[in-house]
């Protein structure tokens, strides 16, 4: 790592100045709520569309389509909230040197986001009972079945993405190779799908 | 870097827990009319929502600068929204 200059900043990784303006915060933490902010707005974007389409139609749930499962998903909310827990102890953890204890956080945030799959792939397609597509929940067919796949899918990308995340950083950091800024940055990113989580469980879920 | 203690963040949990079963609750609430549902899942979910930004992504600890950066491009969808219930509201006037 060099200091930035117009002759090294060039040249691969450089140490970015910190700007008093944004405190102790680095550059990689602020590129990254920058990411979370654009990533809210596609979120933010589509659950407008979801408001405007359903503020428009004069039924929104055609008879034969079946009715989104309350129970089942606060479940699967409460299992994010769980994992965000698990995260901020994985961080504090790290911050304090205890790498192992950080590792076994990380570790049962990543299964988190597994069960959370899981339960998605559930209630979706069904394991230990038919999913929403096999009941008549079929994309395509009206705006309310589009528009809940499209929402709950592009959210479960993020789950299946901020999966992949933890456990390349588990890796790197089982072999000493990251640090406890980088565990931070994976976290505001976790965070941020839980948080998403919870609006989209409200305006898709629960809202009648 | 921030960091909050521990008993802080299961604090936090416990919040989270208890205000997603009374998410949950509402929706079941026998007699409830629609607008007072809605506002209320609403600010429930604004009120999690603002709990996992602050303590959990640590917003509360950071400088001026950086938690405006944040909350104003995200108050722009809201605004919007506000903007459309109004105008559907309108639309509905006789």
């Amino acid at each position: 790592m060099v200091e930035v200059t117009p002759e090294s900043a060039s040249r691969g990784p450089v140490i970015w100045p910190r700007d008093p303006e944004f405190g102790s915060a680095s550059a990689g933490k602020i590129g990254m709520w920058i990411f979370l902010i654009s990533d809210a707005l596609s979120f933010a974007g589509l659950l407008i569309a979801y408001g405007i389409l359903r503020g428009g139609s004069a039924v929104w749930r055609h008879p034969g389509e079946p009715a989104l499962g309350i129970n089942f998903t606060a479940g699967l909310t409460f299992l994010l909230i769980c994992s965000s827990v698990t995260m901020v102890l994985a961080y504090a953890a790290a911050t304090e040197g205890r790498r192992r204890q950080a590792a076994a956080w990380l570790a049962l945030t990543a299964l988190g986001g597994i069960l959370f799959l899981t339960g998605q792939y559930h209630e979706y397609f069904g394991i230990w009972h038919p999913g929403l597509s096999r009941e008549g929940l079929v994309f395509g067919q009206s705006a309310y079945a589009s528009t809940f796949y499209v929402i709950t899918s592009f959210h479960g990308a993020h789950v299946f993405s901020g999966t992949v995340y933890i456990l390349v950083t588990l890796a790197q950091w089982l072999r000493g190779r990251t640090d406890a800024a980088h565990v931070e940055l994976l976290g505001l990113f976790w965070h941020f799908v839980d948080l998403i989580w919870i609006l989209v469980f409200t305006f898709v879920y629960l809202i009648p | 870097m921030a960091r909050a203690p521990r008993t802080q963040y299961l604090a936090v949990f416990l919040l989270l827990a208890v205000l997603t079963a009374l998410e949950v609750g509402v929706v079941y609430l026998p007699g409830i009319a629609k607008s007072p549902m809605v506002l209320a899942l609403v600010g429930l979910a604004l009120a999690k929502a603002s709990l996992v930004g602050l303590f959990f992504m640590h917003l509360r600890h950071e400088t001026r600068a950086l938690k405006l950066t944040v909350a104003v491009p995200l108050m722009t969808p809201g605004l919007y929204a506000l903007v459309l219930v109004a105008e559907a509201g309108w639309r509905l006037l006789p």
